[in-house]
């Protein structure tokens, strides 16, 4: 239930945060701090971990668990106490795209990092006594200006529908717990027979609730970032021409020329109520030159992250067969069909089948597909198009019921997603053949509680007792 | 009035499971001891049901053995039934209980404190404290005064004054002051601490009829037994050879009772139930309970309801479950455990005789409810020192809590700490993450109580670090740092400790002969693998010879870290993280009303408080991490300021 605990960290784990403003800029660092850096150095750079360069600027590929090359980034090691934190730290700079950021710090917690909390850097700067008096000053001001505002906002969107959601969440798990604890520390009184198929229901409801949860990180990003639209296409199904009329200007070269646009353009645009992120992207070519294969890797890059995959063809054309990487994606809310050159043929939308579409081999996925036939020369079929793009961004957002608003932050969804690890490590030990003592699955219990704590405020263990006296007749 | 002219290290005033742990601790770390209580014949009463141990309680009692407590011991000698609860569930939750013989439990604890070198006994009821202006102009205690017009003079002072500060029992509308049926009530004391500005509030608490055995038939009951193999609460296997007291400590005697064998000859206690008369007694009389027509203002416990609370609140279930448990092996007294109440008597007598096998229960001692003032222990320091009042310790009740297991541990720290105050050492605090005592007394002290507390391992965050069995282990370095325990023992606990960490990675290093078939991976796979039951049934008797051999509290300590490895190893994490901020110490001269930035809310929390870690200041409810950000940075700034 807990394989990967095995290995002992001596004091204090390893945190790591994006230590520049969110959001897209030159550059963005990414700073770890803690006894893993030698390691993750070593790892993440190939590198031999005796023989780290320290306190220079090394240029490497970031290479991630799973072998993907991230970013080309600028790294420094430097090994503690002569540090900002007194701790060994690894300062990682990468391009300043959020996604990057994003991959980063996900990579860095898969191997074993943790979000650092609002001042934790320096709050370990402090604990190592690297700081002076008069820094100390400096930073005390800072952080206080910043966990006003910090505790503002969370003030606000805790009593919002991110409090009432956890909340419920918290007000199931103390429950369980209660019930739970209940056969652990009243083992003589006279209680209803346990019942641990209540509780493995139970476990799962929160689960889902913790999942529903967690899914909104991508509406949070939404509101932030816009909601991310990729055009992709074979080179000139006109693409760029499509961008250009929604946005309402020439924004991106448009050329007849096939293969122009090689790197990203990328335009903001208020959409009904949604800010639109279009991302055009190189041109999908069967048979690419060596410049367009690095765009076109940089194409598919940008499909995890994509809210709406615009999947552009020529509507004169027959209906290719769709690239290979689009496929995990290939679901009715992910992409859209979308048939440009509609002033050279008919007009309407349709579901691909419905169309008639002569395609080349087996539909499959594609038949489900809802394709928009749209001129970009004309503007015909655009509002169609637009419309139905509102609609998929208010589908996110609904991915959380009854609550229109909700939207967790990046630290919400480490703890979210820890919770959800131990609730499911709870359940396992549950149902497993030979169930797992009690006060193990209690154990994990309390880590999801611990976790959702760190977001809605600190579970008082008073409330689980509550939740105990309140469901059970306790007392000899 | 005159006075004793001895100057004591610590006076303690009452010798209930509190004040008897605290006089012991006091002398047998050489400080000369003065116990007073009321009343000599009652010492170590057990004024409710005749049973120590239990879930969590008896974790704390093995606590106090490792710390050179008395309770475990005099236990273990004085038992009539053993039972470990929870042997279904894991080793971190299973607790051993022990039905005792009230009265020889007494004997042997009293006659304890007579042997105790160092120790003086006296009764006398203690009515005032003594005070004057210490160096700092706060107020300190300097003695006491009794009802017998005579003062004692001492450098400390302990109160445990249990249930009889302005104790008053009710017996449906009828009231008596006293804090036990049969004895007085410490009806002044409270003016001195009144006069110091110590808050007074009230608690409720209640205890059962008691009936004449010969007059139950056991054949409608169902016997509860004890187990055939007793689990003790004391270390047998550290403790000293000989007479059961510290080697080193001067004896006034020998050893001169007889000791019963522990676990010997055990007595059975007896299940019944209500009945649907009961429920009806208890509902048409509702009106004349204590409890139900507003004559108490004190606060009850939910763990432990009335009768009548729990046919109110749980009004859905037909019938409730009553223990008979027997008071002694020399008296035919009976306890209904299940049954307190505060209805008037001739209401107990028809419901005690609506109970299956009580139909002709003859009622020796009525139920009542008592009610007493505690002060409430946010007031303390964490070595259990009156902020207010220097050189005053508190413990047992009067710290708001219940129990005679809760009331030892924190007696036993008390006499610790008395007297290396007075010796101007440093104070015995147990961490959290060290035993149940930890979070006991650091419960009280930052969140207070507004029930009486009684400890659940549910309250340990770290619970599965505290299994029944590692006390010893864990508490070793305070025993050792304190003088608390005799060099034979510590040594022994020493070698013990040495043996489990060498079988502990044995187990992960080495592998099973193949011929055994139990599979890859090294012995502490298997076990593992054994207790998830993925591979299961095989016994474990083809573990090594050499580690078969060992002392079975040595084995079960090893297979406990081995099995449970990898769960250990995140609560040792958790508490690696969580030391951080303990280790953040705030003076206890801290204005927090200089910090700035603070919320006014978590200002005036902290002020009541007065944390000395940061850790502990995380803790009070309402204080949030912005504030903690901002405390912290404040002390280092005070610090490197200095």
């Amino acid at each position: 239930m807990c394989e990967n605990e095995q290995t002992m960290v001596s004091v204090g784990d390893t945190i790591t945060a994006l230590a520049t403003p969110n959001g897209t800029g030159a550059i963005a660092m990414v700073r770890v701090s803690g006894a893993l850096c030698g390691a993750l150095a070593a790892a993440i750079f190939g590198r031999e971990a005796k023989n780290l360069p320290e306190g220079r600027q090394c240029y490497s590929d970031y290479r991630a668990l799973d072998e993907r090359i991230l970013d080309d980034v600028v790294w420094g090691f430097r090994r503690g106490p002569k540090t900002f934190t007194g701790e060994d730290t690894l300062e990682i700079c990468t391009h300043g795209n959020p996604l990057i950021v994003q991959l980063v710090l996900g990579d860095l917690l898969a191997r074993g990092c943790r979000s650092a909390e609002a001042g934790e850097f320096t709050r370990r700067a402090f604990l190592s006594g690297r700081m002076d008096l008069t820094q100390a000053e400096a930073v005390m001001d800072l952080i206080h200006a910043q966990s006003e505002r910090a505790l503002q906002a969370a003030r606000l969107q805790l009593q919002g529908g991110l409090g009432r959601h956890l909340e419920r969440l918290i007000g199931a798990l103390l429950e369980i717990l209660a019930r739970i604890e209940a056969y652990i520390d009243f083992p003589d009184e006279d209680l209803p027979t346990e019942d641990r198929g209540l509780v493995v229901d139970s476990l799962a409801n929160v689960l889902r609730g913790t999942e529903r949860l967690l899914a909104t990180h991508r509406y949070g990003d939404m509101l932030r970032d816009g909601f991310k639209t990729v055009l992709l296409g074979l080179p000139n199904v006109g693409k760029s021409s499509l961008l250009n009329a929604l946005v309402g200007r020439d924004r991106a070269i448009v050329s007849s020329e096939p293969g122009t646009t090689r790197d990203f353009i990328e335009e903001r645009m208020h959409i009904g109520p949604h800010l639109l992120r279009l991302i055009d992207t190189a041109g999908i070519n069967p048979s690419p030159g060596a410049v367009e294969c690095l765009g076109m890797e940089k194409t598919f890059e940008r499909l995890p992250e994509a809210d709406l995959i615009l999947w552009v063809i020529d509507g004169t054309e027959p209906l290719p067969t769709p690239p290979q990487q689009l496929m995990p994606y290939l679901t009715p809310d992910r992409v859209f069909l979308v048939r440009n050159k509609a002033d050279l043929i008919g007009g309407g939308t349709a579901t691909a089948e419905g169309d008639g579409f002569k395609g080349t081999g087996d539909l499959g996925a594609v038949s489900l597909l809802s394709v928009h036939t749209v001129s970009a020369f004309t503007g015909a079929g655009l509002d169609d198009l637009r419309a139905a793009i509102i609609v998929r961004a208010d589908a996110l957002r609904r991915s959380v019921a009854g609550d229109e608003h909700l939207a967790i932050n990046a630290r919400h969804a480490d703890a979210l997603s820890r919770a959800g690890a131990a609730l499911s490590a709870a359940r396992a030990g549950l149902v497993a053949a030979v169930p797992a003592p009690i006060e193990l699955v209690s154990s994990d219990v309390r880590m999801a509680l611990d976790a959702l704590g760190e977001v809605a405020g600190r579970v008082d263990n008073e409330r689980m007792l509550d939740a105990l006296f309140s469901t059970f007749c306790i007392g000899k | 009035m005159s006075s004793d002219l001895q100057i004591y290290e610590v006076i303690v005033c009452g010798a209930g499971h509190a004040g008897c742990e605290a006089a012991l601790a006091a002398a047998r770390m050489g400080a000369r001891t003065l116990l007073l209580t009321g009343n000599l014949d009652t010492v170590a009463q057990m004024s409710c049901n005749p049973a120590i141990g239990g879930q969590a309680k008896g974790q704390i009692v093995r606590e106090i053995d490792a710390l050179g407590g008395e309770m475990a011991i005099n236990t273990d000698l004085t038992g009539i039934q053993f039972r470990l609860l929870n042997e279904s569930k894991g080793p971190a939750v299973q607790s051993p209980r022990a039905q005792c013989d009230k009265k020889a439990y007494q004997f042997r604890l009293k006659h304890t404190l007579e042997l105790q070198a160092n120790l003086h006994l006296f009764q006398a009821t203690v009515t005032g404290l003594i005070f004057s202006n210490g160096r700092a102009g706060q107020r300190e205690v300097v003695g006491v005064r009794t009802n017998l017009d005579l003062e004692f003079h001492g450098r400390t002072v302990i109160v445990t004054t249990g249930t009889f500060l302005r104790g008053l029992m009710h017996i449906g509308q009828n009231k008596n002051e006293g804090g036990r049926l049969g004895d007085f009530s410490a009806k002044t004391l409270s003016t001195s601490f009144i006069e110091a500005g110590i808050e007074l509030q009230r608690l409720k608490t209640g205890t059962p009829p008691r009936i004449a055995g010969r007059s139950i038939d056991f054949s409608k009951m169902e016997a509860q037994r004890g187990d055939a193999k007793p689990t003790l609460f004391a270390y047998h296997d550290t403790r000293d050879d000989g007479p059961l007291f510290h080697v080193e400590h001067d004896m006034i005697g020998r050893e001169q009772r007889l000791g019963w064998v522990p676990g010997s000859d055990q007595v059975p206690c007896w299940l019944t139930h209500t009945t649907e008369r009961t429920a009806k007694l208890v509902r048409d009389n509702l009106h004349l309970s204590a409890m139900y027509s507003g004559e108490i203002e004190g606060v009850g416990p939910r763990y432990c309801p009335s009768i009548e609370d729990k046919f109110v609140r749980f009004a859905d279930k037909p019938r409730h479950i009553l223990y008979l448990e027997p008071e002694g092996r020399a008296t035919n007294e009976y306890y209904i455990n299940g049954l307190s109440t505060s209805l008037p008597f001739p209401v107990q007598v028809e419901m005690v005789r609506s109970i299956p096998g009580l139909e002709r229960a003859e009622l020796i001692r009525p139920a009542y409810a008592v009610e007493y003032d505690f002060a409430p222990p946010t007031q303390l320091l964490a070595s259990l020192e009156s902020k207010l009042v220097e050189n005053l310790f508190f413990a047992g009740q009067i710290n708001g809590t219940s129990g005679y297991e809760e009331a030892a541990c924190q007696g036993l720290v008390a006499g610790v700490n008395a007297t290396l105050k007075g010796r101007g050492q440093s104070p015995l605090v147990i961490g959290r993450h060290e035993g149940y005592t930890g979070v006991l007394i650091d419960d009280l002290v930052t969140k207070g109580t507004s029930e009486p507390y009684r400890m659940f391992t549910s309250r340990a965050e770290h619970r599965l670090l505290f299994n029944h069995g590692s006390a010893e282990l864990r508490l070793e370095h305070h025993a050792r740092t304190h003088g608390l325990l005799s060099n034979t023992r510590l040594a022994r606990i020493a070698t013990k400790r040495v043996q489990v960490d060498q079988w502990v990675t044995q187990f992960e290093v080495t592998r099973p002969g193949s011929d055994l078939g139990l599979g890859q991976g090294t012995w502490g796979d298997w076990l593992r693998r054994r207790q998830s039951g993925t591979d299961g049934g095989v016994q474990l008797d083809v573990l090594p010879e050499a580690f078969l051999a060992l002392a079975s509290a040595v084995r079960d300590e090893v297979l406990y870290r081995v099995t449970y490895a990898g769960y250990l190893a995140r609560e040792v994490r958790h508490v690696a993280r969580l030391q951080e901020v303990e280790k953040i110490k705030i003076p206890a001269s801290f204005d927090f009303g200089a910090v700035q930035g603070l919320r006014t809310e978590s200002l005036a929390k902290l002020k009541a408080t007065r944390p000395l870690s940061l850790g502990q200041a995380s803790r009070i409810s309402g204080v949030n991490p912005a504030d903690i950000s901002i405390l912290m940075i404040h002390l280092d700034t005070r610090r490197r300021s200095l």
